[in-house]
């Protein structure tokens, strides 16, 4: 164990953020709703699994959406049976049960010095902690709505992948990887902020209920990667000319529903059972570090699926994809080396 | 020069919207002060600070859609129309109050605008909007039914079983709790067993969302959505409103229970009538002088309804067994 | 002469009838049709007993299966019935109220007044009462008291095919809410009544003998014990008069109070619980207003105070008989002046 890591207690950071798939898409569309009780289930094997590891304590996010109540309830059984569990300290913080306090949570685990910080979310989430926590590396776990970011993958296994990290079993080089994003700003920095898939230009304009459903309003789409297999706003990208999230760039989308201007329509998964048209009127590569501005007078951008960012015909608003931008634990890569490297064998022999 | 409305409403709209919320918040507040006096009688259960659930919720309805209250009644009674010299009469016991005197704050109704009844029996609302729902269905007019209740009365077996009848049954039909965080003097993380009404939307196949309370233009945007599917014949579902109460339970309620500063924090960060200003204001929509007619004319209004209130005669000894039956 | 019907298919008759004029009456209840989401024969029940058996086919959408929610459904039908429509509730047996009381006592008793005259609540609750089918303390309770205690509501229970039909198409069209009990244990009893429809006011009671030495006062089941016990009580020269109060509440004191004041003497026999039953209500209004006629202390015939056994030979003992009633009449005669 490192002396540096010794110096911060508590190893690893959790949000899990209750009001993930909560949201109008469960009424316009058949998004599900990942209950409380099945997130709380996520939380104990991903902690179980990193306390295996050797991570002793966990900082956590409080909510009052009814997350924390019921893991303290769990974990009250679960200390009972089982050994390895990791000491939870909530931050000292009050819970508005928003987007707010993923920030706050994100902000106060990087200033904490967490090793990681495993998310519970979905795309707005992670964005959300991202922001705040940057070159903290973050493991998803998917319990959104579109998912286009996080992983859908058994929990156990990130807390096992997040567990060798932390614990300085894995380097830096072995166990994580770069991601894109976009940088979205208003009138040269005025107001700045980021989108980890997609920011969306809408000509909404107001915030209102936050999810973007109304696909008629869309103006533009920009992407850092577009998945094929990905349902949500990429989805628009994925399959009309696929970006990996490992490949340079992204793509910018320009949408239009008027005859003369559309020269694709493309039938895409734009919300979960949900597949519609899509007026397409221009597609080009989005180079990382060059600026492209927007061309709608007045409407919303949304990040990562919600209306963030309200701005005027007096505004410039200006999207840059940005590359090698943060990282994230690649929990693939973290458990072939461990396999490979027996990292995971009891006995005290190198291979 | 005025700027182009953004709003899913118009001027008009926003402003009576606006005017529905100020009245709401000038009526519960006035009580406040009055009650503490000893000029009311009974219980009162103030709305003020949910203001925004009520109007966001209610501006989409008509006469012929129903609605269900809990003990918290007054904002709904307003949202839906009510007339609010009629309640503040009830509310003081007198004769021309909604009820002539004879129900009371917890009992204020008016069926010719679909106001089934504030209720002091929690979760009560539930089972009888299910059944507005059903003569809705029958009517075949497109009409929809909602019932209100808190994070508490989500506990009771009405509730739960309201959510099961009107899932069979395919009901039009919209639960909203309003969580504003405490039953009474208890919390809800004590209370409910998993503190998510959304989920137990789900476990019986009716789809939930949660959304703030406190910003009518999310509660507008998001009733919205639910009662026109409703409306469509796509079924129940139910609403979370995210809010904060800034009154006790009860009136009299030292609310003591509360965190300290949280009263003064609720009232300052999550006024929603300052939520929503802010938006107009800043949007160019509205202006603060417009905003300022209608807070001097609500609080005339309510002035106005007190002061009939205390003039209205009180109902007399021939009062007391008329209207127990329609006919014996 | 009318044909003879029985209990049951009088009120498979007035349900039916009603459902043809007036197609807002609607009927929620638990397997009122049977069958429903199932594979097999549709109107597969037709209610625990056959009751309703036959309607579904005629008035398809008037009749609505209910999940096993008393409160949620009956509550429904209140709700409905304020919203214009005349809803029948069927609560299988009266024992289960208590998981739906509120709806009733609360709600739809109290609308009309706590809005000041302006709801009208026309609901009708069935339920079936009383005891003799072995089916034990939960389902065998004759709570018409609990009911009539309660201002708003209006209670009725008949004795007869006739009555039953009459009272139940009237209670339907009455405009506020309706307890009607029926008794499981006379819904196989044959009576005249006519094919068409008619209706009973409310509120009335039926002297069903008439006679000078004894007025017994009651209804249900019991006003067959009591026209038993009058058969033998003749043969000794004692003539009673027998008054079948139907409605329980409003109750219709005058025609008690005039027979009480003809006959001097009065025997109040209810199959309900002793403890504050219709029986001692009746008692304590005659002993305020007609105080002077009797000549005898007032007797009581009511099942002990004790849950409905099970054991064919203890619920036999329960139910108040015949001869109790007959040695209830003789008391009045031999405590008495004459």
């Amino acid at each position: 164990m490192s002396e540096a890591g010794s110096s911060c207690t508590p190893c690893i950071g959790v949000i899990a953020n209750p009001v993930s798939a909560r949201d109008i898409r469960r009424i316009v569309a058949n998004a599900g709703n990942l209950q409380i009780t099945d997130r709380v289930s996520m939380l104990l094997r991903v902690l179980g699994a990193a306390g295996s590891m050797g991570v002793k304590k966990v900082l956590m996010m409080p909510d009052s959406g009814g997350v924390s109540a019921m893991l303290l309830r769990s974990l009250q059984r679960e200390l009972q049976l089982q050994h390895n569990f990791p000491q939870i300290e909530f931050l000292d913080m009050s819970p508005t049960t928003t987007v707010n306090d993923t920030f706050l949570a994100a902000r106060m685990m990087r200033d904490a010095g967490v090793k990681a910080i495993i998310v519970l979310g979905g795309d707005g989430t992670h964005r959300a902690v991202v922001r705040e926590c940057r070159d903290v590396p973050i493991a998803g776990m998917s319990t959104g709505t579109n998912n286009a970011f996080p992983d859908m993958r058994e929990p156990t296994i990130t807390g096992i992948a997040v567990g060798l990290y932390a614990s300085g079993k894995l380097s830096p080089a072995q166990a994580l990887v770069q991601n894109k994003l976009i940088e979205v700003s208003i009138n040269e920095g005025e107001r700045r902020d980021i989108a980890l898939v997609d920011a969306v230009i809408s000509t909404d304009r107001f915030i209102g209920a936050r999810a973007l459903w109304k696909m008629e309003n869309l103006a533009a789409v920009y992407l850092t990667f577009a998945d094929p297999q990905a349902i949500g706003l990429s989805a628009i990208g994925g399959l009309l000319q696929p970006v990996g999230r490992r490949e340079p760039g992204g793509l910018a989308i320009t949408l239009s529903d008027d005859p003369l201007l559309c020269r694709v329509q493309l039938l895409a998964p734009i919300a979960p059972g949900m597949v519609r048209t899509v007026g397409i009127a221009h597609w080009e590569a989005m180079p990382a570090n060059q600026p492209f501005t927007v061309a709608l007078g007045a409407g919303v951008v949304a990040l990562d699926g919600e209306r963030e960012m309200t701005f005027d015909s007096g505004d410039r608003v200006q999207l840059t994809l940005v590359e090698k931008a943060f990282p994230t634990v690649d929990v693939a890569a973290c458990m072939q080396f461990a396999a490979c490297n027996g990292l995971l064998r009891l006995s005290s022999q190198p291979t | 020069m005025a700027a182009s409305n953004p709003f899913p409403l118009s001027k008009e709209a926003l402003l009576t919207c606006y005017r529905t919320m100020r009245t709401i918040r000038e009526f519960e507040d006035r009580l406040h002060v009055d009650f503490s006096r000893g000029d009311i009688p009974g219980f009162v259960h103030l709305y003020a600070g949910e203001e925004a659930s009520a109007v966001g919720i209610l501006t989409h309805l008509g006469d012929g859609d129903r609605i269900a209250s809990t003990h918290r009644g007054h904002g709904h009674c307003i949202a839906k129309g009510v007339d609010v010299v009629e309640m503040m009469k009830e509310i003081y016991g007198k004769k021309g109050g909604c009820g002539n005197g004879k129900g009371g704050s917890m009992h204020i109704a008016d069926l010719s605008k679909g106001m089934m009844g504030a209720n002091g029996i929690l979760g009560a609302g539930a089972p009888l909007i299910c059944g507005a729902a059903l003569a809705a269905k029958f009517r075949k007019k497109n009409e929809v039914g909602i019932c209100f209740v808190g994070d508490g009365a989500s506990n009771q077996g009405t509730f739960l079983e309201s959510l099961n009848l009107a899932a069979v049954w395919n009901l039009p039909v919209i639960f909203v709790v309003e969580n504003n965080g405490y039953a009474e003097s208890t919390s809800r993380d004590y209370a409910t067993a998993v503190n998510s009404y959304v989920d137990r939307a789900s476990g019986f196949g009716i789809p939930g969302i949660t959304v703030d309370g406190t910003d009518f233009l999310a509660v507008y945007e998001a009733a919205g959505e639910v009662i026109k599917r409703a409306r469509e014949g796509g079924g129940p579902s139910l609403l979370e409103c995210k809010m904060v109460r800034f009154h006790g339970h009860f009136e009299g309620d030292a609310q003591t229970y509360r965190a300290p500063g949280e009263l003064e924090d609720v009232r300052i960060n999550h006024d929603c009538l300052k939520i929503f200003s802010a938006h107009v204001l800043s949007a160019g929509v509205i202006s603060s002088d417009e905003l300022a007619a209608i807070d001097k004319s609500v609080l005339a209004l309510i002035e106005d309804s007190v002061q009939q209130a205390k003039a209205a005669p009180l109902p007399t000894l021939a009062d007391l067994t008329t209207d127990v039956y329609v006919n014996y | 002469m009318a044909r003879k019907i029985s209990m049951k298919q009088a009120v498979n008759e007035a349900i039916d009838q009603e459902m043809s004029r007036d197609p807002t009456v609607i009927m929620l209840g638990e397997d009122i049709v049977g069958g429903t989401g199932c594979d097999g024969e549709e109107d597969a029940w037709g209610g625990v007993l056959g009751v309703t058996k036959g309607l579904y086919a005629k008035h398809p959408n008037q009749l609505i299966d209910t999940p096993l929610s008393e409160s949620a459904y009956v509550g429904a039908a209140v709700g409905a019935a304020a919203c214009g429509m005349r809803p029948i509730a069927e609560l299988m047996f009266i024992d289960f109220m208590g998981v739906c009381f509120d709806q009733i006592f609360n709600q739809a008793a109290k609308f009309r007044y706590m809005f000041g005259g302006k709801a009208e609540t026309p609901v009708v609750i069935r339920a079936m009462v009383g005891a003799g089918f072995r089916a034990a303390a939960q389902h065998s309770q004759m709570l018409t008291p609990l009911f009539t205690h309660i201002p708003g509501l209006k209670v009725v229970c008949p004795s007869t095919p006739y009555d039953t039909k009459g009272l139940l198409i009237q209670s339907i069209r009455d405009n506020n809410p309706v307890i009607f009990c029926e008794h499981k244990n006379l819904y196989a009893l044959e009576g005249e009544v006519p094919e068409g429809s008619y209706t009973i006011p409310l509120g009335e009671a039926n002297v069903v003998r008439e006679g000078k030495h004894c007025s017994i006062v009651t209804y249900g089941l019991m006003v067959h014990r009591a026209i038993e016990a009058a058969s033998t009580l003749a043969k000794e020269g004692i003539e009673v008069e027998i008054v079948d109060l139907r409605t329980l509440s409003p109750l219709d004191m005058d025609t008690v109070l005039e027979s009480v004041t003809k006959t001097g003497r009065l025997v109040c026999v209810d199959e309900a619980s002793p403890r504050c039953n219709i029986g001692t209500d009746i008692a304590a209004q005659v002993a305020m207003h007609a105080f002077g006629a009797l000549k005898a202390q007032i007797e009581q015939v009511a099942p002990p105070h004790a849950p409905v056994p099970f054991s064919p030979t203890l619920e036999d003992l329960y139910i108040p008989s015949a001869a109790q009633v007959a040695d209830a009449v003789r008391r009045t005669l031999k405590g008495g002046k004459h």
